[in-house]
């Protein structure tokens, strides 16, 4: 079984995103959201990414989805739509979740997937060896390069974020 | 809207257009697309009543389905490149995907379906912003990614264009769908020679902004958003009529004023790459466009339709004052005898 993790864990990414979209009520869509983020975690955590995984934990279930699930509480309805309360919803996520089960049988039977392109097996993030200064990983040098060479990268997500805040509050003001 | 607010969202729509303007790297592209789309959402929806916020979500989703699919086939782009550069696109499935997302948020048939919409719902201003500025960003992506656009889509693609923006304004009397589909119109014209000479495509954006901002601008000027408002600017302003005749006839492409002038050389260069039924049917088309836009100024300047004696001296409020009007107007009906100096850009 942990030689196909990635695969398994990638098909639980795949159905609680069904579940969100599929548009219950926000309170669970945030409960498979927190799902989705760890086994997220997980899938980056096997591709030897632990510093990424930790900032998922960190960072976006702790921080973000915690916001995220206060505001939902607060702005929750008396009667919250579940999964099996709605028929338009269960169908929509039975009809996600027949097409992964599809999906899932096509992979499994070939090699390869070439569905809009070939797709067979992933990489991994290499470590490098460069003998003066040890040994460190990609994934760690991407984050640093980020601050470094991508100052403008941050500059611009930054600014966009602000913004999205302005254009979010001023779209709820109204009046 | 504090006005501290609105301006620091006004620039970042001109950041983000600027971003995808510049930028080498296809990740800032896509981000340079999203803070535009962010940032003028709330400049759509300044008035706050139902209409504006149903326009301002139609926008959104169309806006955001395409942005996907342009993320998508950058990533198609990057898993038969291994690069991230803007040059041309390495395999066919993106390139066609790529087109399509770009169509969509240029409002090119089979996508045009929102503009009109979307345009009637917000108000003059908010709808300038939209029809022109708003169609710089995926235009120069198209510009960049040229050489390898599919012809065969790409043409289809502007030819329905002229079709549906000429047959679809046939039926209005509201001004601002009248924009609209005339931008879906010359959003074809642009298109369809962009894999022959991406010059002209540029030529006619140009262009066609200068229009379509006089045209808003007379629009505002006049505070009309109807044909039947717009027919009573002889008793408001009554130059405003000669100048909306003017213009709305450049809107035309009739010589001898500056909308020929891309009409012209678009007709050039697609019969000097041997394709003769291609222009002859856009011509054609443009046609019923030309159409519509008589029949704004036939109401508008060249008739006065009977009405009752009290409206002959109607009571003037203060008259907006837009400073760019003349230098627009100019520009966007006498830039014709300048067509030589188009040699310049070869």
């Amino acid at each position: 079984m942990m030689t196909y993790i990635v695969f398994i864990l990638s098909v639980i990414f795949v159905i609680s995103f069904v579940g969100f979209s599929s548009k219950p009520s926000p309170i669970y869509g945030g409960l498979v959201l927190i799902v989705s983020g760890g086994v997220g975690c997980g899938i980056i955590m096997n591709f030897g990414g632990s510093f990424l995984g930790l900032m998922v934990f960190l960072i976006y279930l702790g921080g973000m989805l915690v916001v995220f699930g206060y505001t939902t509480a607060m702005a929750t309805e008396q009667y919250p739509e579940v999964w099996v309360s709605n028929t338009t919803v269960m169908g929509v996520f039975l009809l996600g979740l027949l097409m992964e089960v599809m999906l899932v049988l096509y992979v499994l039977k070939s090699e390869e997937v070439g569905v809009v392109f070939k797709f067979s097996g992933v990489g991994d993030w290499a470590i490098y060896d460069t003998g003066d200064s040890g040994v460190f990983s990609e994934e760690i040098m991407g984050v640093a390069a980020l601050y470094s060479y991508g100052a403008w990268v941050v500059i611009v997500t930054g600014w966009s974020l602000l913004v999205g805040v302005l254009v979010i509050l001023e779209v709820t003001r109204g009046d | 809207m504090n006005p501290l607010i609105f301006t620091t969202i006004l620039m970042t729509v001109l950041l983000g257009t600027m971003i995808v303007m510049m930028s080498s790297h296809w990740l800032m592209i896509w981000i340079g697309f999203e803070m535009n789309l962010l940032a003028i959402i709330p400049i759509l929806m300044k008035k706050y009543n139902p209409r504006t916020m149903e326009a301002s979500t139609k926008y959104f989703l169309t806006q955001a389905t395409a942005s996907m699919l342009l993320m998508m086939a950058i990533i198609i782009n990057l898993m038969h490149s291994g690069q991230w550069t803007i040059t041309k696109v390495f395999n066919p499935t993106a390139s066609i995907i790529m087109t399509s997302a770009l169509a969509m948020k240029l409002g090119l048939t089979p996508f045009h379906f929102w503009v009109p919409e979307v345009t009637q719902g917000i108000s003059l201003t908010s709808g300038l912003i939209l029809l022109t500025w708003q169609k710089l960003a995926p235009m120069s992506i198209l510009y960049q990614i040229s050489p390898s656009i599919n012809l065969n889509i790409l043409l289809t693609m502007a030819v329905l264009s002229i079709l549906v923006g000429g047959w679809g304004g046939l039926n209005q009397t509201q001004l601002r769908k009248i924009m609209a589909y005339s931008s879906i119109a010359h959003m074809g014209w642009m298109t369809a020679v962009l894999v022959y000479s991406p010059t002209l495509t540029m030529l006619n954006m140009l262009i066609y902004i200068m229009m379509t901002l006089t045209m808003f601008m007379l629009f505002i000027h006049s505070s009309s958003t109807t044909t039947l408002s717009l027919s009573h600017t002889w008793n408001k302003t009554p130059l405003t009529t000669t100048l909306i005749l003017i213009t709305l006839l450049s809107m035309g492409g009739l010589p001898p004023l500056s909308g020929f002038m891309p009409k012209w050389m678009i007709i050039q260069e697609l019969t000097k790459n041997s394709s003769i039924i291609l222009p002859t049917l856009m011509a054609i088309m443009a046609l019923l466009n030309l159409y519509f836009y008589m029949r704004l100024t036939y109401s508008t300047s060249l008739t006065m339709f009977p009405s009752t004696n009290n409206m002959k001296m109607k009571w003037q409020f203060e008259t907006k004052r837009i400073t760019l009007l003349p230098p627009l107007i100019v520009m966007s009906s006498l830039l014709l005898p300048l067509t030589p100096m188009l040699s310049i850009l070869d």
